[in-house]
């Protein structure tokens, strides 16, 4: 059984508390800076560490990914597929490159895992789309983002 | 037995053992290049040193025959200073390029440099280069990469009997290639990849299409001819990636030939039958399962048709086939065939004096111990021929009015058959087989079957049903 309460005159009479809070309110509107911006007006710079949308670097036009298959063999969420090939001008590279996006989960391991510094996770983060959508290579190879 | 002690531990051995085996046996690794238990000893990379008591110097283990009584380790500074020397020298000039090779994974000079090496190189000058020869179809030589082990030299010289590699220069311009820059003609020259301890000697075939972590093995048995050299089954999903042999001291050794290791395309070949099939004008017509089981069923139910067997089947198959025969179709014959102009083990033999053997089918011996009698003319009294058979056995061209297919069949082998149901390849399915010697090994699944294939053994069971009820497909 609910224990029951015997609120006095006026605590059962919520009109301090009503201005009590109140107050709270007006203060924090009158005279707090600000915390929310004005998207996408307005962007907020996030650090260089943050991870977000993909890309693959290039030097020179020549994207830097040979094709190791280290990416989707530490990718936990089996997300990257490569085709490698061979062409006149490399040894190997990705004849496919491509990123189920929807099943990424950012943790970024892909990056760390490169040994030629070719995918990147940049700090573009408005990836919402209308449909389930893959990163093909030719997406992936145009330079996004503030790494450089 | 002799006995001696490696790192503390007492081992016995038998007289002429060198230390790595004798080691491996005490559960100790040492590291070695140039040294494979198949081919002769040569003691040129400096890989294996060990430290033996009462001896100065440090030794080669994969020279030095261990004697009664020998003090041997493995691991004392002196033996780490050595082997990482040893690996300071191979790497000077090793370019950096496990990335893009197809050894990496499974590369001994990748392993022994993590495990015995520095992680810090000194030089700063540049590495060499080399210009690389065609190798062939087989073989892609970068020689950059090579650590100028001369296993393959010694591959070629003692295993495939053919004197086709050779060092030319010397010191550092060494250069291991083929004999006024040839391609390979040796019909083993797949091994020269396996036993490579560098990336300096890859597949062609296997080029680039996966890293050899990602692949799952699965043991069994080649089927190109009745040898059966052991071999792994490499795939992942259901595509196979390469096949690459396994020791086996009484049957292949450490090796296997061209032809069986290339064999398991034919599974794959966008042109093999995966779906029961009759032929109709101009070209072939897809049919159900039900269809094709009714189909044959209304041909040969009651009769007596002639069963002819590939000797590529396994024993388990075979041993089907006969029962069901002696059930449905009592006095039919049955009868095996797989290489052309070779009916018995009597004619079989070896093809080389390496492995290959003239039946270009794995289970002829088994076929004859099961009592199959073997083709011997073309022409068939029956009407209805039926033919069962996993894609090795070459079929004559026979005289029937029809034939039945069951099996493995690309379609350019097809232009006999009127109707055909698709079987299981070797890769597909598990089974035993008889080799020339008479030892069983086993088949085993590696992959599913592609399309609609199904194995014999439904096959059978769904003939011997009254009404064929055809379930999914496995
Ligand atoms: S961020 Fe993580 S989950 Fe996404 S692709 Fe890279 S490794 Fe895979
Ligand atoms: S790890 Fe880097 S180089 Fe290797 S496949 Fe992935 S992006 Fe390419
Ligand atoms: S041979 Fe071995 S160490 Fe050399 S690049 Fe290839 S995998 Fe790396
Ligand atoms: S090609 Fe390979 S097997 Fe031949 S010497 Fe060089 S490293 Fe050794
Ligand atoms: S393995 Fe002993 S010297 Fe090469």
């Amino acid at each position: 059984m609910l224990a029951q309460r015997k609120p006095g005159i006026l605590n059962r009479f919520y009109l301090i508390e009503i201005v009590r809070g109140l107050w709270i309110t007006l203060r924090n509107f009158l005279f707090h800076e600000k915390v929310t911006l004005q998207f996408p007006e307005q962007r907020r710079d996030y650090s260089p560490r943050y991870r977000g949308q993909h890309y693959i670097k290039t030097v020179n036009e020549v994207e830097n990914c040979t094709a190791c298959m280290l990416c989707p063999t530490v990718c936990p969420a089996e997300c990257i597929h490569i085709v490698a090939g061979e062409r006149e001008d490399k040894e190997k590279y990705p004849i496919k490159f491509e990123i189920d996006i929807l099943r990424c989960c950012f943790c970024g391991m892909c990056e760390e895992a490169c040994p030629k510094d070719a995918i990147k996770l940049s700090n573009i983060y408005e990836m919402s789309q209308e449909h389930r959508e893959v990163y093909t290579k030719d997406f992936l190879l145009e330079q996004r983002g503030n790494k450089k | 037995m002799p006995k001696c002690m490696i790192d503390g531990k007492e081992v016995e051995f038998t007289a002429g053992e060198n230390l790595v085996k004798v080691a491996k046996r005490a559960g100790v690794e040492i590291p070695v290049f140039c040294y494979h238990p198949g081919l002769s000893v040569v003691a040129q990379c400096r890989m294996c040193y060990v430290e033996v008591e009462k001896m100065p110097k440090l030794q080669t283990a994969c020279s030095t025959m261990a004697t009664e009584g020998m003090v041997v380790k493995t691991n004392s500074e002196n033996v780490k200073k050595g082997r990482a020397g040893t690996m300071e020298f191979l790497l000077l000039n090793h370019p950096l390029d496990c990335p893009i090779c197809d050894k990496a994974g499974e590369c001994d000079l990748q392993d022994n440099s993590y495990g015995y090496g520095s992680a810090y190189m000194r030089g700063s000058e540049e590495r060499r280069t080399y210009v690389d020869v065609n190798m062939g179809p087989v073989i892609q030589k970068n020689m950059n990469r090579c650590i100028h082990c001369t296993r393959c030299i010694r591959f070629g010289d003692e295993i495939a009997g053919i004197h086709e590699m050779v060092a030319i220069k010397r010191g550092n311009d060494i250069d291991i290639t083929t004999i006024d820059g040839k391609t390979l003609q040796t019909e083993y020259a797949g091994n020269y990849s396996d036993i490579c301890p560098t990336g300096s000697l890859t597949l062609k075939d296997f080029r680039f299409k996966k890293r050899a972590w990602m692949l799952k093995k699965t043991t069994t048995v080649c089927e190109g001819c009745s040898k059966g050299c052991n071999m792994e089954i490499q795939h992942e999903g259901d595509v196979i990636y390469r096949c690459v042999p396994l020791e086996n001291l009484d049957v292949n050794r450490y090796w296997m030939c061209d032809e069986g290791r290339f064999n398991y395309q034919h599974t794959q070949d966008p042109t093999r039958i995966i779906e029961p099939k009759v032929k109709a004008e101009g070209g072939w017509k897809t049919i159900s399962w039900e269809d094709g089981i009714l189909g044959i069923k209304e041909e040969i139910d009651g009769q007596k048709p002639t069963f002819l067997v590939g000797s590529d089947l396994t024993q388990e198959e075979l041993t089907h086939i006969k029962e069901y025969i002696a059930l449905q179709h009592p006095g039919a014959t049955i009868q095996h065939f797989g290489t052309p102009g070779l009916t018995s083990t009597q004619q079989d033999g070896a093809l080389d004096q390496i492995l290959r053997m003239k039946s270009k089918t794995s289970n002829l011996n088994g076929a004859e111990k099961l009592g199959i009698a073997p083709l011997m003319n073309d022409t068939i009294k029956a009407d209805t021929v039926v033919v069962m058979s996993a894609g090795r056995a070459k079929l004559p061209k026979i005289n029937a009015k029809r034939v039945i297919a069951v099996g493995v069949y690309l379609e350019g082998d097809a232009s006999q058959f009127d109707m055909i149901l698709p079987g299981l390849a070797f890769s597909e399915k598990d089974g035993t087989i008889v080799n020339h010697q008479g030892i069983e090994q086993k088949l085993k699944r590696a992959v599913l079957p592609r399309g609609k294939c199904k194995s014999l053994s439904e096959v059978l069971m769904l003939l011997t049903n009254k009404k064929a009820r055809v379930g999914a497909n496995p």
